[in-house]
């Protein structure tokens, strides 16, 4: 019994190890798939989540009690804090300690320096009355007296043992002289300017409501000043004439796009827009008048969107209007294209108001305040509202957005002591504020744009280009490249599948069957490249014979069939029987050869000589060399062994007491194939073609080399498309890590692997019940 | 319960029961298949030797042997199953209605028509009952929806099934049990009306209490059918056939009717094989 006992124990332990080692491996795949699925979604997302404003240092500064603060600015890594008050002087805060072994030590708040910006004579006992933002680092000093001064706070980065300190600076790129803007040197209650390296322009409204525009026109550049010294330059002054509306109300606000080609001139509810771009004259544009949600909405503020194009205009009723410039039938015109609500229903706000409109230097974001300082953050483009909230206690003194958009700086009355100042400062979490569900999937209206559209279009050569970031149009692509590739594969394989399995003989069956399947085996980069680099041309050339051979090949093979069913059967019986499929290897060729050597001539009868230029010119269809047809061809052939080796099984394991059952009621072989075999082999073949589906969509290197890769949303069989899979495969590798981009491709991946979860689950659910129904088999 | 009293025993009491046909020398229009000079080859291996025999209208006639003898290759001749074997060549006649099926010019899809055949195993196809039993109508082009209605009642009464499915005619015949699915696999054959039934070991895969149903109702059909039953069950055989032919490694060893054949044997090789010493 003691053998009896081992040898049950050996094999309790071989089938438990069996038992473990399969489950085991069971779970490692699902876990692997699982694992994949949660790495994608926790690259993806960030994208997806709201943004988050939260208090970060707050420093209470003391300041002489009239003194008012009139601007402030941080530099990007928020270490250094500046304001600039009425008197003219610019105070430097520490945002951050000191590392201990800097030299010089100091804590969070203290002050790196304090200095006055009047350096030379003639500012004697001024006091500023504005500080001009522009979209750069620069900022323009006026003063109760009309005198004018450009500074540039600055910030330089020291490395001293080992560690870095920021070193606060000011600079003067106009020199530290009064700049004369205005001819006859009057006030300028409303002043703005921009500048680029070799011009300055101001736009401004004088006391005696005048309309100027003058140009500062560098001999050399402006950036290349930064001692203080004074600078050569050209002074071009402009009037620009005034409708009688604006000398009548005045001037409420002036922007000055950073390209220097627009004005806008805001007068009450009205803009109006000069193009600054003519020397001689300052043209009136257009004017904006926008419709206000009722009769007492008036407009309250104006801002400049990044970029030059927007400009944001903001209303009495707590509304942001944007506006930019389309081309109509009548000329480019400026429309108003979306519109934000700033108020807060839940909250009782006291004034809903927008008093100011603050836009982000590189991003189309902006934030709006109230006189209550209730803030809202926005993304344009995506018209996302992406935050709101109480910020300060009232409107405050100064706010400004940190250059890398992570940060804001309110500068605002402390709210304990009233005599006080406090500067705020606030963490900015929005990293991906042009990312909504809706911008991805729907029609998104960019600037520029005649209309909303569905656009792919992550990079340009331009600094100031918006990426634009619709996954519809590469979806479509997949799902044509896919479509077009099964209408070419589906009847190919299957007819293939259905002729080796049911009427080939075995003998030539079991030659034929894995030669197909061999084809599987061919690197799909060396079917992209035949396709991308000789198919494409070759069809090009001669697509006529393309065309022809889609009729003439079913033709000829029918044809032959037909002879050889006919030939008698006296020699019939002498040929072996596998050579009526061989038969058809010189008749496809000789077909082909005959619709090849048939193209020119066809195209020289029908198409004017040029198919393509036919399509083109006569029918409006436009070509592409590398289109739908020729990926339907190459990845048709990628798919046909997969399909049809899957099929081929299914067809050939229906069982012979089934078929045999048919021909014994009288049936022919087609009403047999038709009525039982397929119908019994169908769960197999519609697994098969899913397959077939599945690995079209997800195929890369074929659509990549052969597609064109041009994201657009068409039909068109002689047109290109890019897919999911070929996307990610173009510009992974240049997409940076972390961006809207990057998480975007991964959610592209994402996307594809849900479309071929769905397709195999579909496949696999369709499957499942068919083989119920056909069970028992 | 149904006591399965041998047939055997009962022809001989039975005034009713006619004498004994003469299978040599039977008038024509008596005749349902005339084989002559049958002779099969599987490649070069011959499973039919010489075989000639007429088979009575409307009798049933079983053909027994020990595996392998070739007693279903020959019923597979009748409707020319056999033409799907590879390899498989036939010389000699088999005449139906006087006319020889293996003549070049004769349809073998028509011919199935009239000779139909029931196989060892069910075969249901994957479809409902009533698409099964209609499934030979249709391929002949029958549409009419009351000429099926009809047709499909009528089988299925004949295949003594109705009673069964009436309600459920439109689930899969997957459903049935094996003995209702041979059941069902008869009434489909007999829908189209063919002359001669060919049933291959019919009973080989179904339990006792089908394989008593099926006996009685192969009784009833010869009253419409002529039918021919293969059976490596010699009770079977002796239990539901007028006629019994025994082969041997491809020949006819002895072709009389049942009740002579299972009483009296004139072969040795025959009364060997009927009281067990082989098979």
């Amino acid at each position: 019994m003691a053998t009896l006992i081992s040898a049950t124990r050996s094999r309790a332990v071989k089938n438990s190890l069996a038992k473990w080692l399969i489950t085991l491996g069971g779970i490692s795949v699902l876990f692997t798939l699982v694992l994949i699925f949660l790495y994608l979604l926790y690259v993806v997302m960030p994208i997806f989540e709201s943004a988050k404003i939260e208090p970060a240092v707050n420093i209470s500064i003391d300041l002489p009690a009239n003194d008012k603060v009139l601007a402030t600015g941080v530099d990007e890594l928020q270490e250094l804090v500046y304001q600039i008050t009425d008197t003219g002087t610019i105070h430097f805060y520490h945002l951050t300690a000191s590392a201990e072994q800097a030299s010089n030590q100091f804590l969070v708040g203290d002050k790196a320096l304090s200095r006055s910006l009047f350096a030379s004579d003639g500012f004697n006992q001024e006091q500023l009355v504005s500080v001009v933002n522009s979209f750069s680092a620069n900022k323009l000093l006026h003063t109760r007296s009309g005198k004018t001064l450009l500074i540039q706070p600055g910030f330089h980065a020291l490395y001293a043992n080992d560690t870095r300190e920021i070193i606060a600076q000011v600079n003067y790129p106009l020199g530290q002289k009064s700049l004369k803007i205005d001819e006859q040197q009057a006030k300028l209650p409303q002043l703005a300017f921009a500048l680029d390296d070799e011009k300055i322009v101001f736009v401004a409204f004088t006391e005696d409501k005048r309309l100027i525009k003058t140009s500062f026109i560098a001999d050399d550049e402006f950036g290349s000043n930064s001692a203080g010294d004074d600078i050569d330059y050209e002074i071009i002054y402009q009037q620009i004439d005034l409708p009688t509306a604006i000398v009548n109300s005045g001037v409420d606000e002036i922007k000055v796009t950073p390209d220097l080609s627009l004005a806008f001139v805001r007068t009450g509810s009205t803009v109006w827009v000069y193009s600054l771009k003519e020397h001689d004259e300052v043209r009136l544009k257009a004017t904006i008048t926008p419709i206000l949600s009722s009769e007492d909405t008036y407009l309250t503020s104006m801002a400049l969107l990044s970029g030059s194009s927007s400009v944001l205009l903001g209303d009495s009723s707590g509304h942001v209007s944007q506006w930019f410039e389309v081309a109509t039938e009548s000329g480019r015109q400026f429309k108003q294209i979306r519109s934000f609500n700033a108020n807060d229903d839940s909250q009782k706000q006291t004034s809903k108001a927008i008093t100011a409109i603050y836009t982000e230097r590189f991003r189309k974001s902006f934030y709006t305040m109230t006189a209550s300082g209730w803030v809202n953050v926005f993304y344009t483009t995506s018209s996302a509202h992406l935050w709101q909230g109480q910020l300060a206690s009232s409107q405050p003194a100064a706010f400004t957005i940190a250059p890398r958009a992570n940060g804001l700086i309110i500068i605002g009355n402390d709210p304990l002591d009233a005599n006080k100042q406090n500067l705020q400062t606030f963490s900015v979490h929005n990293e991906h504020p042009e990312v909504t569900w809706q911008a991805l999937w729907q029609e998104v209206w960019y600037e520029g744009y005649p209309e909303p559209d569905y656009i792919w279009q992550s990079s340009s050569g331009s600094d100031d280009f918006e990426a634009k970031f619709s996954l519809v149009p590469i979806s479509f692509g997949t799902i044509k490249a896919a479509f077009y590739a099964m209408l070419f594969a589906v009847p190919v394989a299957l007819s293939a599948a259905i002729y080796t399995a049911y009427f080939m003989t075995p003998n030539l069956r079991k030659k034929v069957k894995p030669t197909i399947e061999m084809m599987e085996a061919l690197p799909t980069v060396i079917l992209g490249f035949l396709a991308g680099l000789w198919l494409a041309p070759l069809m090009e050339e001669y697509l006529p014979a393309i065309f022809m051979l889609f009729i003439l090949l079913p033709l000829a093979t029918l044809l032959t069939a037909f002879s050889w069913h006919k030939l008698p059967n006296k020699v019939k019986d002498k040929l072996p029987e596998t050579l009526a499929p061989i038969l058809l290897i010189p008749v496809i060729i000789l077909t082909t050869y005959v619709a090849f050597s048939l193209s020119p001539w066809l195209e020289a009868m029908l198409f004017n000589g040029d198919m393509r230029q036919y399509l083109t010119n006569d029918l409006g269809i436009n070509f592409d060399q590398r289109n739908a047809l020729v990926v339907g061809i190459a990845m048709g052939f990628a798919v046909i062994p997969t399909i049809y080796t899957m099929a081929e099984d299914a067809i050939f394991s229906v069982p012979g007491h089934l078929t045999n059952g048919s021909l014994a009621l009288g049936a022919t072989q087609w009403q047999t194939l038709v009525g039982v075999v397929l119908l019994t082999a169908s769960p197999g073949i519609f697994s098969a073609v899913m397959m077939g589906l599945g690995r079209a969509v997800g195929e890369t290197m074929i659509v990549l080399m052969a597609t064109g890769n041009t994201p657009i949303l068409d039909w068109s069989i002689f047109q290109g498309m890019r897919t999911l899979a070929a996307n990610i495969a173009v510009e992974m590798p240049e997409a940076e890590v972390g961006s809207s981009h990057y998480r975007i491709l991964f959610l592209a991946a994402f996307v594809l692997f849900i479309f071929t979860f769905i397709f195999n689950t579909a496949a696999e659910f369709v499957r499942q019940r068919l083989r119920e129904k056909y069970s028992s088999m | 319960m149904i006591s399965i009293s041998p047939k055997v025993l009962a022809t001989g009491s039975d005034p009713l029961i006619k004498s004994p046909l003469d299978l040599n020398n039977l008038p024509p229009e008596q005749v349902a298949l005339d084989i002559k000079q049958l002779n099969l080859f599987y490649g070069k291996k011959q499973a039919l030797n010489n075989i000639t025999m007429s088979i009575p209208k409307g009798q049933v006639t079983a053909f027994i042997g020990p595996s392998g003898c070739g007693k279903s290759t020959l019923l597979r001749c009748i409707n020319r199953m056999n033409d799907l074997v590879d390899d498989c060549h036939i010389s000699g006649e088999i005449n139906l209605n006087g006319h020889n099926i293996y003549n070049k010019h004769v349809d073998v899809a028509e011919l199935r028509r009239k000779v139909g055949m029931v196989f060892q195993r069910p075969n249901p196809f994957p479809k409902t009952i009533y698409e099964n039993v209609v499934y030979g109508l249709r391929i002949m082009g029958e549409n009419n929806r009351r000429r099926l209605n009809d047709a499909a009642e009528q089988s299925l009464r004949s295949a003594a099934l109705w009673n069964e499915v009436k309600d459920r005619l439109h689930e899969s015949a997957l459903g049935l049990s094996g003995g209702q699915q041979q059941r069902l696999v008869i009434a489909r054959a007999i829908a189209i009306q063919p002359e001669v039934l060919l049933l291959d070991e019919p009973t080989s895969a179904l339990d006792p209490i089908s394989t008593l149903v099926i006996e009685e109702l192969i009784n009833d059909l010869k009253k419409q059918f002529t039918v021919v039953i293969v059976t490596h069950n010699m009770q079977q055989a002796a239990r539901v056939s007028d006629q019994t032919a025994f082969m041997y490694m491809g020949d006819l060893i002895e072709y009389s009717d049942t009740n002579t054949l299972f009483t009296t044997p004139l072969k040795k090789k025959t009364e060997d094989y009927i009281t067990g010493r082989y098979g």
